[in-house]
């Protein structure tokens, strides 16, 4: 789409050299009105950037679109204190340690799904057995369930176990043993995988599903079971989906609050980066100046991998959504 | 250090062990065909470490680690012998035998206070009951196999329930509890021993009907333990009052508590929408999306005209009584259905938008990377940041929020006789230009241009007004000074709710954007062609053929996005914590549930949230049965 094709049809004849020069100045409208969007959009994370590197005093006594004033009007220069005290000192919650537990929760979320949904979105699209689409469907019916409707039965699993008690006979039966697992990190690993195995599921199976129906004829009539044909045609051919995947998967468990809020709670040592984070914003007052480095800090690791990314994590979003 | 390495241990061992579960059972069920012995005796020991482990895990058994060690030992060998031996009355003397064994090894060290108490009749009658119901079953199913097998399997269900789950434990003695589980284990056992041999085929059958259990019974496992059987807890457990280890019935009082509390909702105001300024421009709106409507109307020969004039006007003005009600109707559930109005609509409108400027503008990709990236932040990260766009300093103090400094300025400049002769100069020259636009649309008889110039010119005339008359942005007169007056954006009800609802447009933006995008340049380019050489102009084009094209993709946007807005939990958390007014429902949820532990009130509230999803799941279901009868 060019500027001509845009004159055209914005409804102006080019008859005068001055209707001319009007409809070309109508035709950049377009690319001005988008860079104009991309500039307010950018405006808040540009801004909390550079505060991020200025001093208490200069945050809060000018904007930061005057941080190149800071120095002469007695503020202190750019500095990256905010940046080593809310990674060091104890007294925000120890950021450093947050990210680290932000790691093993990520990482570990992202892994175990993969593996669960890939074998099950190939028996969904692969294996014939009864009722199979009705299954199929109730799984994926289940995106759409908020996570709230879990969250207090979950933690009280993880709490206490998992008991039944049986009708009649009153007796209680133990289906998951109380480990103790409320306000660790492997509470929130088991938390994210069940949540994301619709979604997984649903977005691995609508590529594996398009695989050529060729490649398994051929593997069978060579003998392949199930496993073999999954181990050798679908995983390696599935890489831009599982990768999709990883990167939603990862910058999802990576940028939530509320389950690991609810999972680890009062654990501060377990607690992910994003809950530090957050508490350091609820109080308010003296270590305000530190939360934009502290939400900089939080955001830099999507921001790398979505950069990075990008092609894979816009798939994933546009799989889960146009198709579905 | 030591931080680092329990979380490398973590993230290893986790991976490790899943690994090893799949490959593990994907391994064992391949030797079914080929190397039945192996396959037997790996069967063998892993049921027993499962029975084993659910006593263990229920705490019945002293010393649990020996006992269930020595039981998968014993499983495994009993496993291979029954591979080694091909005559049926050798399986069944086996099955009998070490079932027996294994019973026999249970009963002695089950630990005294489950021992229990021997009930003749009620074992009689359990015994009896069972077996009735599995000998009918066996009739019924044309009694294919012979008697042995279901006097076995029932007789030893009704055993079980009989001489362990219905009677008193505790009083019981140990000779009793030996013998009991002796008997149970015989049963289980020579039921085993009783299958028919497998032959090569059956293998072959084993390897290949298991592949459907190992593949989906851990992803299906995960959801039920997390997603459905929580569910289905919670809609038990919003029935019930209390603290989270006494909890007693109560039935829909929690429902009750939550529509009469008026801090969920509150109609009492309502009358006030009317006299609101929001309604009434809203109104004039509408109006006037009318009066274009009728005009263009005239022109294409329909009744109305739909062009982007009419159709600006006409979300302008819907829009606005929309606020206007949301202002008037307050409470947790009214500000949550403003977030779904407010935040679907903005986010689908400006996406869209940009997906359109996208389609025909320079550095579409990089741009649009920027417009996106705020779904890569993280919503705690995106309110902190947004935090700071609105600050409100003291009106003495330098403004730091770009918002409140830029209102601040404009307020400067209404009051400064040469500022507002500036911008009258530049908003009249902006009016002049569109006049000209008019008057070139007229020429060209294009009643659409004309149409869309009044409406972007209605804004510029209020503008002029406002600077000429009553003034505008943030300043005040106090005793006759004039000073700064920065809004409050999180603090000032009710209008704190949408500068809160921005932060989730601005994320969300992103999201309509890229699939809307894709959406537009999958419509077909010959449809596009024939349009144009037929003389459609490019919003005839839009509304005509791209709208109706991508329809069913703008509904999984707004549909996806109800859903997001529904749970929207950080923003609100972080912001305000739900004070000033901002209050949605999963934040009350979260406080009720995990601040006051009131586990009813806060189950009552998650099922509100999920049946305000219920519909979006209905629609996805139907779609979804479309699409697999479409193909």
């Amino acid at each position: 789409m060019t500027t001509t094709h845009t004159n055209k049809s914005s409804g102006i004849v080019e008859s005068d050299s001055l209707t001319g020069r009007v409809s070309g100045f109508l035709g950049a409208i377009p690319t001005w009105a988008l860079w104009f969007f991309v500039v307010v959009w950018t405006i808040p994370s540009l801004g909390l950037f550079i505060n991020s590197f200025r001093t208490r005093d200069a945050q809060r006594n000018s904007g930061w679109w005057l941080f190149w004033q800071d120095n002469a009007s007695g503020n202190g220069g750019l500095t990256l204190d905010n940046y080593r005290d809310v990674l060091g000192s104890s007294a925000t919650g120890g950021l450093g340690n947050g990210m680290l537990n932000s790691f093993a929760i990520a990482i570990v979320s992202t892994v175990i799904p993969i593996a669960i949904a890939a074998f099950a979105a190939y028996a969904f699209a692969w294996i014939k057995f009864k009722g199979r689409d009705t299954l199929f469907i109730l799984v994926v019916a289940l995106l759409a369930v908020p996570s709230q409707v879990a969250l207090i039965p979950l933690l009280q699993m993880y709490a206490g176990g998992a008991h039944i008690t049986l009708p009649f006979i009153d007796k209680t039966l133990t289906i998951f043993p109380d480990l103790n697992l409320a306000g660790t990190i492997p509470a929130v690993w088991l938390t994210h995988t069940g949540f994301a195995l619709p979604f997984a599921i649903f977005l691995l199976h609508n590529y594996i599903a398009g695989l050529p129906p060729d490649l398994f004829e051929s593997a069978r009539i060579d003998g392949a079971d199930h496993f073999t044909i999954f181990r050798k045609i679908v995983v390696p051919l599935s890489i831009p989906v599982l990768a999709a995947f990883t990167i939603f998967q990862f910058l999802w468990t990576w940028n939530d609050y509320l389950i690991a809020l609810t999972m680890i709670g009062g654990n501060r040592g377990a607690l992910p980066a994003t809950v530090v984070v957050a508490s350091l914003a609820g109080e308010f007052g003296l270590q305000e100046h530190l939360l934009t480095a502290g939400a900089f800090i939080i955001t830099v690791v999507p921001l790398i991998v979505f950069f990075a990314l990008q092609r894979f994590f816009v798939r994933g979003i546009t799989a889960g959504s146009v198709k579905g | 250090m030591d931080r680092l390495l329990v979380t490398v241990v973590g993230v290893v061992g986790a991976i490790v062990i899943s690994g090893i579960v799949f490959v593990g059972a994907n391994k064992v069920f391949d030797l079914a065909p080929r190397r039945w012995s192996v396959f037997s005796t790996v069967i063998g020991a892993t049921s027993m470490l499962a029975v084993f482990g659910l006593l263990w895990g229920n705490r019945l058994i002293d010393q649990p680690v020996a006992v269930t060690a020595v039981a998968t030992l014993i499983g495994g060998a009993t496993g291979f012998a029954l591979s080694q031996t091909s005559s049926q009355r050798a399986h069944f003397a086996i099955g009998g035998a070490v079932g027996a064994a294994l019973g026999l090894l249970a009963g002695i060290f089950v630990k005294p206070e489950y021992w229990p108490n021997l009930n003749v009749i009620g074992l009689s009658i359990a015994v009896g009951a069972f077996l009735a119901v599995g000998l009918s079953i066996w009739a019924a199913r044309g009694r294919r196999t012979s008697v042995v097998r279901p006097v076995l399997l029932w007789g030893s269900l009704g055993w079980t329930v009989g001489a362990f789950l219905y009677p008193a434990l505790g009083s019981g003695t140990q000779a009793w509890t030996i013998a009991a589980a002796t008997i149970l284990g015989f049963g289980f056992g020579a039921w085993v021993g009783s299958f028919p041999l497998p032959d090569q085929l059956m293998r072959a059958d084993i390897a290949l009907g298991s592949r459907k259990y190992i593949f989906l019974i851990p992803a299906l496992g995960f959801i039920l333990m997390t997603l459905v059987i929580p569910l289905i807890r919670t809609i038990w457990l919003s029935l019930l009052t209390g603290l989270p280890k006494e909890l007693t019935w109560v039935g829909f009082q929690n429902y009750i508590d939550i529509v009469k509390d008026p801090g969920i909702i509150d109609f009492s105001d309502w009358t006030d929408m009317f006299t609101s300024r929001l309604f009434i421009v809203g109104m004039l709106a509408l109006a006037m999306a009318l009066i274009v409507g009728l005009i263009s109307g005239k022109q294409t020969g329909h009744r109305l005209g739909v062009n982007g004039g009419s159709l600006t006007a006409l979300a302008f003005g819907a829009i606005l009584i929309g606020f206007a009600f949301f202002t008037v109707v307050r409470g947790t559930i009214s500000n949550n259905l403003w977030w779904i109005f407010a935040v679907t609509i903005f986010s689908t409108g400006a996406g869209l938008a940009i997906a359109v400027l996208t389609d025909r503008s320079k550095g579409e990709n990089v741009a649009k990377s920027f417009i996106f990236m705020p779904m890569a932040i993280s919503f705690v990260g995106a309110s902190i940041i947004w935090r700071f766009m609105f600050i409100a300093r003291p009106p003495s103090k330098n403004q730091t929020g770009v918002l409140n400094a830029i209102w601040v300025k404009i307020g400067e400049w209404s009051n400064s006789s040469s500022a507002t002769t500036v911008v009258l100069i530049i908003l009249a020259i902006i009016l002049i230009g569109l006049l000209y636009l008019a008057f070139a649309g007229r020429k060209a008889h294009k009643t659409s241009v004309v149409a869309g110039v009044v409406v972007a010119a209605i804004p510029v005339v209020w503008l002029m007004y406002r600077f000429l008359g009553p003034g505008l942005g943030g300043y005040a007169e106090v005793q006759g000074q004039i000073v700064a007056d920065p809004i409050l954006f999180l603090t000032q009800s009710p209008f704190n709710n949408w500068w809160m609802m921005l932060v989730l447009i601005w994320i969300q933006t992103g999201f309509a954007m890229v699939i809307l995008s894709a959406a537009i340049k999958g419509v077909p380019a010959d449809l596009l062609e024939a349009a144009a050489i037929d003389g459609a102009t490019e919003s005839q084009v839009f509304w005509r053929i791209t709208v109706p094209q991508i329809a069913p993709t703008l509904g999984v946007v707004v549909t996806t996005l109800i859903v997001t807005v529904l749970k929207v939990f950080d923003i609100p958390k972080v912001m305000t914590n739900g004070n000033f007014d901002t209050q949605v429902l999963a934040n009350e949820m979260w406080q009720k549930a995990f601040t006051e532990l009131n586990f009813g009130l806060g189950s009552a509230l998650a099922v509100v949230i999920f049946l305000g999803v219920l519909p979006i799941m209905w629609l996805n279901v139907r779609r979804m049965q479309q699409q697999r009868v479409s193909g």
